[in-house]
């Protein structure tokens, strides 16, 4: 049984328990801020990789304060060795970001009177923005009865690391406070499960020195490693000082499936949509007004999938269309995929899943909590746009084609009230916009069975109302006269 | 219109599994249209055609009564609430274990495991390429109240509430033990995972079934305490998602021997059609 049930679990109930708390990296953090510096973090990213029990959490900061103001906390559920942190390329979120996010798709419509011509191509759309951080300051650690151990202490590039582990929060809390970080009060209330569940801390700040000599202005991701049969992040620690909803993108990968949420619902956008052109230009406003109706659509406390693709090298077809150039075995080995590492290794799937969550603390008061499951279904927002034709639509395919596109243009429309909620004025413009190009002469009948339909969509209610009453009244008044006449004969 | 509305409560009450089946399929309805699941009719026909075709099979050549095709759509419907896979073959697989078992497995006239959780565990186990998924109903007092109120009406019918009960306050007072006062998370920590919608359908629709249940009520209290124990132990201190189910498992198949030792009744669903007649 023994050697059974972890085939089993693999799809239901591999955890990982990391937490990280930051500054920067909101999601799981908190900010221990200088007195008078302005706290918010609203968007963070993470890269999670999970096969079995072992983890690579990639956490990424958009940190632009002064770097000695940078601290951060993660509790993280063993002590991590030097040999497992890494500082990456920033790069790697970019091309992961960019792959996976949203896509706007153009389609163009063939000349149905001759003229040839069908193009294809793709916008390319970035979600994530940047998010500026302000932070603390992080000084030398001495325990003195704080019940507070340092389980470790090194350097990993730019990066200073030290590890605690505490007996109980008010130790952990006095001893950072002792050390000038400044604890907003809800976080310490949190320290204390996190505590309690023995996890220890995982605390971070720049090397000044090193970093300086890099000429980077930028803080490059840190990446850990670790086993462990807990498959979570922790969203706590890093909602103690954010006032409303913060946004979080997570690109997992493992080797089997799709990454799930088990303790909220993991719900897929809406996606092959068509919209109208004039989209186009504010796509990502689009986009967001979508994910906002759908955010409050579920309910507030459900993690939305964006995209979930196996991605392994074999397999050719990454996405229809691909908005990024596709990530290389180099960017996924950057990104933690370890078991890519080894070119000599028998080749093995990489499944990505990219989940959007945007939380509050009214509905996520519990940390996610993930599973690997085989479902290999391939998923990706795709929203769909469809050029018309340029040139002579006089013949009698263009006349049709023309009908066509009014139906189809009205419901992109429509489409797009019920997607983002926009009522659009450009939209009727737009449905009629190829009204004009109605040739008269050459298809009467068309015309004849075009211009009712189209004033029927527009005003036919209260045309078929305004008749049925006025024969009403005709028929109820010839009625009552002929018995009027009837009557006096 | 009266007599109408009295002989749909007499037929409902005349079988446990009548309301059982409306509110599995209320159920199904609500994933699917209001939650979003992806509804693949072919993994449904599958689940279905394997639940009613192998029951059809027995009631043909084992001579069971017609009625127990009843039973069958309840496992059907059981899978389709619960389990997940890419293929619908796994469904089919899974349809024709959790019938089968029932003819293979059998003590004393009872078998061994509840139909549904055996298809889908043996599946799981052995290709996979299956899983379930305990965040598929989200948490909330709404749904709460829905499979709370569909499921008081089943088990006060078939009288098997004190299963669920027992289960659910177990369960809820180990949590509040270790969530609240041991760990010290805010009461809407706790409030969460005991509204998932997953434990509540397990509570009153998976643990009470009553041909696995043991027969005596005082045994099925503790039966149940203990699945909830280890469940919670499992979920806490092993990280193990949707454990309840994985208990449930290795807990049913001692039921016999509890009721042999505790001489527990065998059940009977029509129990009700049998005092009607007989009046």
């Amino acid at each position: 049984m023994r050697n059974k049930i972890p085939t089993l679990l693999k799809g239901t109930v591999l955890v990982v328990f990391i937490a990280i708390a930051t500054v920067s990296f909101s999601f799981c953090g908190f900010y221990v801020a200088k007195a008078d510096a302005k706290l918010f973090n609203n968007k963070s990213e993470v890269i999670m990789v999970r096969d079995g029990i072992h983890n690579v959490i990639t956490m990424s900061s958009d940190f632009q304060g002064a770097l000695e103001d940078f601290a951060m906390v993660v509790p993280v559920p063993v002590v991590i060795g030097s040999n497992n942190v890494k500082v990456i390329e920033r790069r790697i979120f970019d091309v992961l970001n960019d792959y996976s996010a949203p896509r706007l798709v153009n389609y163009y419509d063939a000349n149905p009177c001759g003229q040839p011509e069908l193009f294809y191509y793709e916008n390319d759309f970035s979600m994530v923005e940047s998010t500026s951080l302000k932070s603390i300051m992080f000084c030398s650690a001495e325990v003195i009865n704080y019940g507070v151990t340092i389980e470790a202490e090194y350097d990993v590039d730019e990066y200073k690391i030290m590890i605690l582990s505490a007996k109980e929060s008010d130790g952990l809390k006095n001893w950072l406070i002792d050390n000038n970080y400044k604890i907003p009060g809800a976080a310490a209330e949190v320290l204390d499960p996190y505590v309690k569940s023995n996890m220890k801390f995982f605390l971070v700040k720049v090397n000044l020195a090193k970093k300086k000599a890099s000429n980077d202005p930028f803080l490059r991701p840190i990446q850990i490693t670790f086993d462990h049969d807990k498959f979570m992040l922790p969203l706590r620690l890093g909602m103690a000082n954010s006032q409303g909803s913060q946004d979080m993108i997570v690109y997992a990968f493992t080797k089997k499936g799709r990454v799930e949420c088990t303790n909220y619902r993991t719900v897929k956008m809406p996606t092959d949509r068509n919209i109208p052109l004039y989209v186009q230009p504010k796509f990502g406003d689009f986009y967001k007004s979508l994910f906002e109706k759908t955010y409050l659509q579920e309910g507030r406390n459900a993690v939305f999938l964006e995209y979930a693709w196996n991605v392994s090298p074999y397999n050719s077809m990454h996405c229809d269309p691909c908005v990024g150039p596709p990530p290389v075995n180099r960017d996924f080995v950057d990104a933690g995929v370890d078991w890519l590492s080894d070119p000599n290794a028998p080749q093995q799937d990489i499944f990505f899943t990219r989940l959007h969550v945007r939380y509050t603390r009214d509905k996520f008061p519990a940390d996610l909590q993930f599973q690997v499951t085989p479902n290999s279904e391939m998923f990706q927002c795709r929203y769909v746009m469809t050029y018309p034709p340029s040139g002579d639509l006089s013949c009698e395919a263009g006349q049709n084609y023309i009908l066509e596109l009014y139906t189809k243009r009205k419901k992109e429309v429509d489409e797009l009230a019920a997607l983002t909620g926009w009522n659009e004025k450009d939209g009727e413009d737009y449905i009629n916009a190829f009204n004009s190009q109605i040739v008269p002469s050459k298809s009467e009948e068309k015309k004849n069975e075009f211009l009712p339909f189209a004033f029927l969509e527009k005003y036919g209610f209260k045309t078929i109302l305004a008749f049925t009453i006025l024969m009403g009244t005709f028929w109820l008044l010839r009625t009552s006269t002929e018995k009027t006449v009837v009557k006096t004969t | 219109m009266q007599a109408t509305y009295k002989k749909t409560i007499q037929w409902l009450r005349s079988d446990g599994r009548h309301f059982q089946i409306l509110s599995q399929i209320g159920f199904l309805c609500f994933g699917i249209f209001t939650l979003g699941w992806d509804a693949d009719w072919q993994k449904l026909l599958a689940a279905f055609a394997g639940c009613v075709g192998a029951q059809f099979l027995a009631i043909r050549f084992a001579g069971l009564p017609a009625h127990s095709v009843k039973s069958a759509l309840i496992t059907a419907l059981g899978i389709s609430l619960l389990f997940k896979a890419n293929s619908p073959w796994l469904f089919l697989f899974a349809a024709l274990f959790a019938i089968g078992q029932k003819f293979v497995t059998k003590v004393n006239g009872k078998h061994l495991w509840n139909p549904a959780n055996f298809g889908i565990v043996l599946v799981i186990l052995l290709s996979g390429e299956g899983w379930i998924s305990p965040g598929q109903w989200g948490s909330g007092p709404l749904l709460i109240f829905l499979i709370g109120t569909a499921g008081l009406a089943v088990l006060s019918n078939i009288k098997r509430l004190d299963t669920g009960i027992v289960f659910i306050l177990t369960l809820g007072l180990l949590e509040y033990v270790r969530t609240i006062l041991y760990l010290g998370w805010e009461s809407d920590v706790l409030f969460l995972k005991l509204s998932s919608g997953s434990l509540w359908l397990f509570s009153l629709f998976m643990i009470t079934d009553p041909m696995t249940a043991p027969g005596s009520k005082a045994v099925r209290m503790v039966w149940a305490s203990v699945i909830a124990g280890i469940s919670f132990y499992l979920t806490n201190f092993e990280f193990i998602n949707g454990a309840p189910f994985w208990v449930l498992f290795f807990a049913t198949p001692i039921t016999p021997l509890l009721d042999k030792v505790f001489n527990g009744k065998q059940f009977q669903w029509i129990r009700f059609q049998t005092q009607l007649q007989n009046k």
